[in-house]
């Protein structure tokens, strides 16, 4: 697996120490949305979806940092919107950098080569790109619906690999993924120089009947085992383990909804990054005032029923991992051995 | 605009009836990804976009980001006459079911798949 050492002592001892004061619920991820505009409109994306007004706004540094400062977490991912279009993503990355934050700069990449060229950007070990690629070159340009957009992601990749930086991929995956043209991918993704890659189901939500349900979760189960069923030596993955064994339907995790905080223009949302109940105005009002038991496959929410989601069921398994001996036991084998 | 007792499918100029419950109009407006004009019982009005509800708190309220960005405005349910839905829904066409009809049909008529 490709999370560097120091980073992974970071969020254990985060986690250890989140344990040792006895908190139930922890952050452990910051999702930060500077900034909701992107240059790419992606059939479906909920993020992009809003008056003009709210397009054009962003959230400034001051901001952001206070927002980082406040929620605590070791990791702050950056989505959107599209981050390279934040006019100060240059200041916000060194300020967090700074404060020794585990930097995630999730990014379309269409605008990375130009930045890295322009010098917004230096190599830390704080800073990892985490570029959008939803597949091979045809499935992921039909995905982000504009042909010719691989090939550019593919060419910033490199350039930023040439450069010394950090970059790891993030695919989502829908019904009517192919698995072995994913397999294929992630040779090619390997074949640039990625540190690591992470995969994740799609949000599905649709009011159905239970044994639909069902049938959708098993379909991820088949698709991510046939997928990660003996995983080359040569596969990285940025993420954990027991994480991907969930995916394969090899063990189960409920969801964990305040592991990844959203914070973006409008506050912190609720539940999670994917469900948009409300804001509140402050973390901790997130935290004390947001009815969790109302979220989560056992909740009984049918929004919740189908979700698979890496923001809320990886960080139950980071905490599984870091929480428990057979949960670190668990991950030190997959680690060591390769093997889901 | 159309004035309704329900709520229709799509709700991109909809002016709810009296007998709709404030409540749900709120609801809807929420979820709606347009901007929308609330009518206070003062007789002003407010448009922007509405993103933000509290029904459960002691004393519901709105949030609401004006046309110009400006914001955020909060406004008591009980300072709320009515909620029209009258900027454009910029959802409306956007799911990925619909741009995969949009590319079979421009497969088959023999035109260029549709970019975004």
């Amino acid at each position: 697996m490709a999370v560097p050492i120091s980073q992974m002592w970071t969020v254990a001892s985060y986690v250890l120490g989140q344990r040792l004061r006895g908190r139930r619920r922890y952050p452990l991820v910051l999702m930060l949305e500077p900034l909701f505009r992107c240059n790419l409109a992606c059939a479906g994306c909920g993020k992009i979806q809003y008056p003009a007004q709210i397009l054009k706004k962003h959230l400034t540094v001051e901001q952001c940092l206070a927002a980082v400062e406040e929620c605590g977490t070791p990791m702050v991912s950056i989505p959107g919107g599209e981050p390279l279009m934040y006019p100060d993503i240059s200041r916000l990355v060194k300020e967090l950098v700074a404060r020794r934050k585990y930097v995630y700069l999730c990014t379309n990449a269409i605008l990375l080569k130009e930045k890295l060229e322009a010098g917004w950007f230096t190599p830390s070990k704080y800073l990892s790109f985490s570029v959008h690629m939803d597949g091979p070159r045809e499935e992921h340009d039909e995905a982000v619906c504009r042909d010719g957009i691989y090939d550019v992601a593919a060419e910033a990749i490199r350039e930023a690999v040439k450069r010394g930086f950090r970059v790891t991929t993030n695919s989502t995956l829908f019904d009517g993924t192919n698995p072995l043209r994913m397999r294929e991918f992630f040779d090619q993704m390997m074949d640039l120089g990625v540190e690591g890659m992470m995969v994740s189901p799609g949000y599905s939500y649709a009011k159905a009947p239970d044994q639909e349900h069902f049938l959708r979760r098993q379909r991820s189960h088949e698709l991510f085992r046939t997928m990660l069923e003996r995983p080359k030596k040569r596969w990285k993955f940025n993420q954990s383990p027991l994480f991907l064994r969930f995916l394969m339907g090899k063990q189960d995790f409920e969801c964990t909804p305040w592991g990844n905080p959203t914070y973006n223009l409008f506050g912190w949302q609720r539940p999670c990054y994917l469900l948009q109940e409300g804001y509140a105005a402050t973390f901790k009002d997130l935290m004390e005032s947001t009815r969790w038991e109302e979220y989560g496959r056992k909740s009984g929410n049918e929004k919740c029923q189908d979700c698979m989601v890496h923001c809320g069921h990886e960080p139950s398994a980071v905490d599984y991992t870091f929480g428990t001996w057979r949960g670190f036991r668990d991950t030190a084998v997959a680690t060591i051995s390769g093997r889901l | 605009m159309t004035q309704d007792l329900h709520a229709p499918l799509e709700l991109e100029g909809w002016v709810p009836g009296p007998d709709v419950p404030l409540a749900e109009i709120i609801d809807r407006a929420f979820d709606y990804r347009g901007n929308v004009t609330i009518e206070r019982r003062d007789g002003s009005e407010l448009t922007g976009y509405l993103f933000n509800r509290e029904a459960r708190a002691a004393s519901p309220f709105v949030q609401v980001f004006d046309t110009a960005g400006d914001g955020p405005f909060t406004v008591p349910y009980a300072d709320i006459r009515t909620v029209r839905f009258t900027g454009k829904d910029t959802a409306a066409g956007n799911s990925y079911a619909a741009w995969l009809e949009r590319k079979a049909a421009a497969k088959l008529e023999g035109r260029p798949a549709p970019q975004r």
